[in-house]
């Protein structure tokens, strides 16, 4: 936010500097970064012990929200997952064949693996599919509110989609 | 990043009457002096970064951001290549690509939830931590196990 104003401050004060020579005598540079404010904000109102207003408990949710949040989700979740399985790699101590086998010998049934399968594709394939809709937005298109509800879409559509192909294969 | 020059340039016209665009919101201010006070704080708030200041600044997080891109859009080229030629050589690159692509995803969520320079400072050593740990990992999995590519074939193949 502070960055906002502040892009927007500049853009005014550069292009309408002599109406307002005025005021701009007055103003002085901050001498503090957005992150050192940052920090003030938050280890002044920590320290005060203030409550933080209502904001995801009474915003009304939005497509375009549960997406964000889920591609937050999704990423973190399969992070800890190649954590986990990296983490396995090194303390156990028999090969990866061997345990694939193991959970084999056990399996409930092939409605199962095929469940499993759709498990694991999912959130890979979410991730990617929001991921490139994230790219797009990057070069700085798609961001009409429709379009963005109309990508939101298609990520899901795809996503579901890809999970039902990938299970099957 | 797009989003927030976006933003500004439609804040832009909306907020023109608080950078006193319009000449004739300027005239009457000046001369009041109670006014003046006001304009006074807000313009001493106005962080004016002097001509001086652009040329001294560092790009790093800039180049962190692209950086963070050109990552995913390998990542995202490395998919269909685990498909079409598994090998010792997607294995590694993946490897790479995973783990730090996660690193440095798992850090902008530490930077939007951790406040207070030393949770900081422990949450970025800990994350530093398991992300060595699971590239370690991902490695030792490559060269003494089947490796990632054949792994997923072979969960996959049952």
């Amino acid at each position: 936010m502070a960055l906002l104003l502040r892009t927007v401050a500049r853009q005014g004060l550069c292009s309408s500097r002599s109406q307002f020579g005025i005021l701009y005598r007055h103003a002085v540079p901050m001498g503090t970064s957005a992150k050192e404010e940052m920090n003030k904000f938050w280890t002044k109102n920590t320290r005060l012990n203030r409550p933080v207003s209502p904001h995801i408990s009474i915003y009304q949710w939005s497509v375009p929200m549960l997406l964000s949040i889920s591609h937050r989700g999704t990423g973190v979740g399969l992070s800890s997952g190649i954590s986990a399985f990296a983490l396995a790699a090194l303390v156990l101590p028999e090969s990866y064949p061997y345990y694939l086998d193991l959970i084999h010998s056990m399996s409930f049934g092939p409605q199962f693996l095929a469940f499993s399968k759709f498990a694991l594709a999912f959130p890979v394939a979410f991730h990617t599919f929001n991921g490139v809709r994230h790219l797009i937005w990057d070069v700085g298109k798609g961001f009409k509110i429709p379009e963005v509800y109309r990508s939101g879409y298609v990520v899901i559509a795809l996503t579901v989609l890809a999970s039902i192909g990938l299970a099957a294969m | 990043m797009a989003a927030l020059v976006r933003l500004s340039s439609v804040c832009h016209r909306g907020v023109s009457p608080l950078l006193f665009r319009s000449s004739s919101l300027i005239r009457p201010l000046a001369i009041q002096k109670k006014d003046h006070d006001c304009l006074y704080l807000i313009s001493a708030k106005i962080h004016a970064t002097p001509s001086n200041y652009a040329s001294s600044g560092s790009k790093a997080a800039s180049l962190h951001w692209t950086g963070e891109r050109i990552l995913s859009i390998a990542l995202l080229g490395m998919v269909p290549a685990a498909y079409y030629i598994p090998g010792p050589a997607v294995d590694y690159s993946l490897a790479a690509a995973l783990t730090l692509h996660g690193h440095w995803g798992l850090g902008q969520v530490l930077t939007d939830y951790v406040h207070g320079d030393f949770k900081i400072k422990m949450a970025n050593a800990g994350l530093f931590v398991l992300s060595t740990v699971t590239f370690a990992g991902l490695c030792y999995f490559n060269y003494h196990d089947v490796g990632i590519c054949k792994a997923v074939a072979l969960l996959w193949s049952k």
